[in-house]
């Protein structure tokens, strides 16, 4: 937002006690943005159950879970056998419709961060039922734990997201890229909502122009002319200044954007073509132009619906995972193709895993759940953190079949963005309340 | 001269897919209601801005005829344009491009402009989306439509069992064929409705004040609603219901028609806890339990001020003051005849509080409008219209960033509490309707009103016969002095004055074209106000 300074969103964030998590902005701290690094978020809004997305094969835990899952449990002989390179007693294997992560997972191209989900502070069952330990708010809410996973923000108000804050923070050492730091593909979304460093918004067709103000069009230019001096009039609102700012980025960026994309160069590597497909190939096509639009940091936001499986879960998930790993296989191929496999890394976020129970043809809401890391950094073929006993009223079950998590959010995002660039000071400003957690890095990144 | 180049900038466009989807009068007493206060066409378009899908000329001679009350009444008067009547005269099977046509007919040439717009409120608070399990079922969106347009006026405890008794939310938030518990399979209630309906229809997740403001624990912590254990106990009444007229609970009659039916073997029969610590007695039915627990939930606190600051938030302002909220809501809680939840009573509230009507003076007063009402807004100032007398516009809701019953969640297009960074945020305020504007949709939402207006013109004697067009030959009289001529266009699309640069920019682009090009005068200057900032907000 061009009308606030440095110094007023400093004076801003120290004056609220660092409620916005930015009361060390002002120590000098060193971030790596050397080369070219780009993390890609992979949001599964709804709520995706993960607990049928990694199962357990070996005998002893996949009764546990067919008991748990009844109708809803995958067969034990459709799982994709994987092999962590970390035994802890049991084996596992992918959904049937996860072809493309297995052979990901098989060459260490792809992690699995499990039973992860928003924390305040370590939690046990004991603990939660006994309420003795602080918990996020609004546990089971949709958007209330949208919110948690983009802005990690536990029991704090916080309006910005963590990949914003990321871009405020580097934003004095990106000062040369062409583009905003934050781009999404999936519209506005608190993720990367910042103070200052506003992110780029474009759709998966690519960058829209304003048709009317083109230089191609007859009074093109002259059209323009009149729509800018329209916008750099002073609006009396706040919502026209609010319309106009965005008027205003939009032609900037616009004009840079579709220029280095129509010089893009061809892939040989096709994406499904699927919502999901769709955003991650425009993505592919920005980091093929990276070079010409002097990019060195960037993180994505891309996001599909769907999830939510309150009803015919079986009929839904082979899709909805099916489609996911598809993408995000071609995505990983992509990023070969270009030269950068080992400096991209996807990752995915949902609202929260899915209950254990079942209501006749779906699941509820849950806590924790398992995500996925994918791309050549990755420290891949193993499973991070404690799978769950899956096991309703068992030992990880917090009640109605929802399971506690024991890796925070906070955690695996500290995790990405150490391999991002950022040092210490800057991961404590950009993710607040990692401090309650002992391990500040989950060691699934290179 | 040649209009004909404008055909390129179609192929610039992105290809759309259709995706991202009582009576208070106010006033002392005494000898007799006080004569009314003589209205400007400028207030008139106002008004009109806030309580139609766009202010005609007729509207506003009207308005200004009769006054504002009187105008409301007429209004509430008038009986719901239904969807399924005009889908079911189109060649069947319907489509959805069928059920935005009869969207449109209604919104736009429907008498009952009130009616229609709360229907389209409620819609964004009640949300049901094709973006959904009901994607291939358009008369079943239509016929949801048409049952908020119909309960527009009447009572929210009406509203709130139609609705949750209507097999689209059924389906939409799965409390059809929801079971009572059943240990042997693992089987417990979904709580989806339970929650949305407290969450996102009634009540919301934190204790309010009557003026909106929330309440807070000793600690400045809010208080919060309701507990998981609630959330079950809602759980637990929603079991038993199906499609209406099935054979069995397991039989589905797929009938999208008609309210649901309960199947007294599915239904839980167990006591319930619900809000305020009341329990539902063990042994009731399912509709029985129903009735108790929609009193239950109609009864709290919250349901005055979280309906009626989202009413306001719609019609009137983003952020209004925590006095009018209050005003508000108390018309809410008794119409002023003991009535709770009088929605006719409560519009009237909305638009008659003097926070409404008064000149706006404050940079917070007003709203942006949402896209889909930039365009209407624009058709009904000029009549637009196909020449086969439809409204099909494939793609429109990629290209708006939203449509009628095309949300991509239940949480709306946008929150009631979106606040955009920077200034608003940090002011504490908030613009709902920039969630949705961002590089992409400002730029798409730029060139719909590019299309509308200088590609689908009836100077163009060559359009498709489903090109809803605008006939500006009636302007071109105007275009041969550009001072008169932005004066006549910025009466009609903002009611009155431009702001001195837009006046200045109109005025040059009219002059650049000699006085024998009238009709690319009027087509520059229609389109530079129709994609200003100004026209894209109301105030």
């Amino acid at each position: 937002m061009n009308t606030i300074d440095r110094r007023h969103f400093l004076r801003l964030a120290l004056a609220t006690g660092g409620a916005l998590g930015l009361g060390t902005l002002a120590a000098p701290a060193r971030a790596d943005t050397s080369g070219y690094r780009a993390l890609v978020a992979v949001f599964l809004y709804g709520g995706n159950d993960s607990f049928n997305m990694v199962v357990p094969r070996s005998a002893a835990e996949y009764a546990v879970y067919a008991a748990a899952r009844q109708n809803l449990a995958i067969p034990q002989s459709g799982l994709l056998p994987i092999s962590p390179l970390t035994p802890d007693g049991a084996t596992y294997g992918l959904h049937p419709s996860m072809g493309g992560l297995q052979q990901l997972f098989g060459t260490g191209r792809a992690a699995i961060v499990a039973n992860t989900g928003p924390l305040v502070e370590p939690a046990t069952k004991a603990q939660v039922l006994a309420r003795s330990v602080a918990l996020p708010p609004q546990l089971f809410s949709h958007n209330d734990q949208q919110d948690q996973w983009h802005t990690l923000k536990g029991r704090q108000v916080l309006v910005t997201g963590w990949a914003g804050r990321v871009a405020d923070l580097l934003e004095a050492d990106l000062s040369t890229q062409q583009l905003p730091m934050n781009l999404s593909i999936a519209g506005t979304v608190p993720f990367q909502a910042a103070a200052q460093a506003e992110p780029y918004v474009i759709g998966d067709q690519g960058v829209v122009g304003y048709a009317a103000l083109d230089a191609s069009v007859f009074n093109g230019p002259l059209r323009r002319r009149a729509f800018e001096s329209l916008l750099a009039a002073r609006q009396p609102t706040i919502y026209g200044r609010a319309v106009k700012s965005v008027h205003q980025r939009a032609l900037t960026y616009a004009d840079r954007a579709s220029t280095a994309l129509a010089a893009a160069p061809a892939l040989t590597t096709s994406f499904p073509d699927t919502p999901l497909g769709r955003q991650l190939a425009m993505v592919a096509k920005i980091v093929s132009v990276r070079g010409t639009l002097a990019m060195r940091r960037q993180i994505f936001l891309v996001g599909i619906g769907g999830f939510d499986t309150h009803d015919v879960q079986n009929t839904a998930q082979p899709g909805l995972l099916g489609g996911v790993s598809a993408s995000l296989g071609a995505f990983d191929a992509a990023m070969t193709e270009l030269g950068v496999g080992s400096q991209v890394t996807a990752f995915t976020m949902s609202d929260f895993g899915r209950t254990l129970t079942s209501n006749g043809d779906g699941t509820d809401h849950g806590w924790a759940g398992h995500q996925l890391v994918v791309g050549g950094a990755v420290q891949g073929s193993d499973i991070y953190g404690t799978m769950p006993r899956l096991e309703i009223d068992g030992p990880d079950d917090v009640g109605g079949g929802r399971i506690v998590p024991t890796i925070a959010v906070q955690q695996y995002a500290a995790t990405l963005l150490r391999w991002f660039g950022l040092d210490e000071t800057q991961i404590d400003a950009a993710v607040p309340g990692l401090g309650a957690f002992a391990a500040r890095d989950l060691g699934f990144m290179a | 001269m040649a209009i004909r180049w404008m055909r390129s900038l179609r192929l610039m466009l992105a290809a759309g897919t259709a995706l991202l989807l009582a009576a208070c009068g106010g006033g002392g007493g005494g000898s007799g209601p006080p004569p009314p206060p003589v209205i400007t066409k400028a207030e008139a378009h106002r008004f009109l801005m806030q309580a139609t899908f766009g202010p005609t000329e007729a509207d506003v001679q009207r308005v200004i005829d009769v006054g504002y009350e009187a105008w409301l009444d007429e209004q509430l008067r008038l009986p719901a344009t239904k969807q399924l009547t005009y889908m079911r005269t189109l060649p069947q099977p319907n489509t959805q491009d069928d059920r935005m046509d009869a969207w449109f007919q209604s919104s736009l040439k429907g008498r009952d402009q009130l009616r229609q717009r709360m229907a389209f409120a409620l819609s964004e608070i009640w949300v049901v989306s094709e973006i959904s399990a009901l994607s291939e079922f358009p008369q079943a969106l239509a016929w949801y439509y048409d049952l908020l347009a119909e309960n527009a006026f009447g009572n929210y405890r009406d509203l709130m069992e139609r609705v949750t008794l209507s097999p689209q939310m059924g389906i939409y938030l799965s409390m059809l064929g929801n079971e009572k518990p059943d240990a042997a399979r693992n089987i417990r209630p979904d709580e989806n409705y339970a929650r949305e309906l407290m969450q996102l229809f009634t009540i919301g997740l934190v204790e309010l004040n009557m003026d909106g403001s929330v309440r807070r624990d000793s600690g400045g912590v809010p208080l919060p609603t309701y507990d998981q254990e609630t959330i079950e106990g809602f759980a637990h009444v929603y079991t038993g219901w199906t499609f209406g007229g099935s054979p069995s609970f397991y039989q589905p009659s797929f009938d999208w028609l008609r309210p649901m039916d309960p199947y007294e073997a599915f239904h839980d029969t167990g006591a319930k806890r619900v809000l305020n610590g009341a329990t539902i007695p063990a042994g009731g039915t399912a509709r029985g339990d129903l009735a108790a627990a929609l009193d239950n939930i109609f009864a709290h606190d919250n349901v005055p001020p979280f309906v009626s600051k989202q009413l306001i938030q719609r019609f009137v302002t983003s952020n209004p003051s925590p006095a009018y909220v209050e005003r508000v809501a108390r018309v809410f809680a008794d119409n002023g005849r003991g009535a709770r939840g009088d929605l006719g009573a409560v519009i009237k509230a909305v638009l008659l509080d003097t926070e409404a009507r008064q000149t706006p003076t404050s940079e917070d007063a007003g709203k942006l409008k949402e896209p889909l009402l930039r365009l209407t807004g624009l058709w009904r100032a000029y009549g637009a219209a196909a020449t086969n007398g439809r409204y099909v516009v494939p793609g429109l809701a990629f290209v708006l960033g939203q449509a009628p019953l095309q949300s991509p969640s239940v949480f709306n297009f946008f929150r009631p509490d979106y606040a955009p960074p920077g200034e608003i945020s940090q002011a504490g305020l908030v613009a709902p309707e920039m969630q949705i504007t961002n590089d992409l949709t400002a730029a798409l939402t730029t060139n719909i009103m590019t299309i509308a207006v200088f590609v689908w013109n009836r100077f163009d004697s060559n359009l498709p016969p489903e090109a809803v067009a605008i006939d500006f030959s009636g302007e071109v009289a105007a275009a041969s002095d550009p001072a008169a001529l932005v004066t006549r266009v910025a009466e009609r699309l903002l009611g009155g004055a431009p702001s001195t640069e837009l006046w200045r920019e109109a005025e040059a682009l009219a002059a650049q074209y000699p006085e024998d090009q009238a009709a690319l005068r009027v087509l520059e200057v229609t389109h530079l106000i129709a994609t200003s900032p100004e026209y894209a907000v109301q105030r």
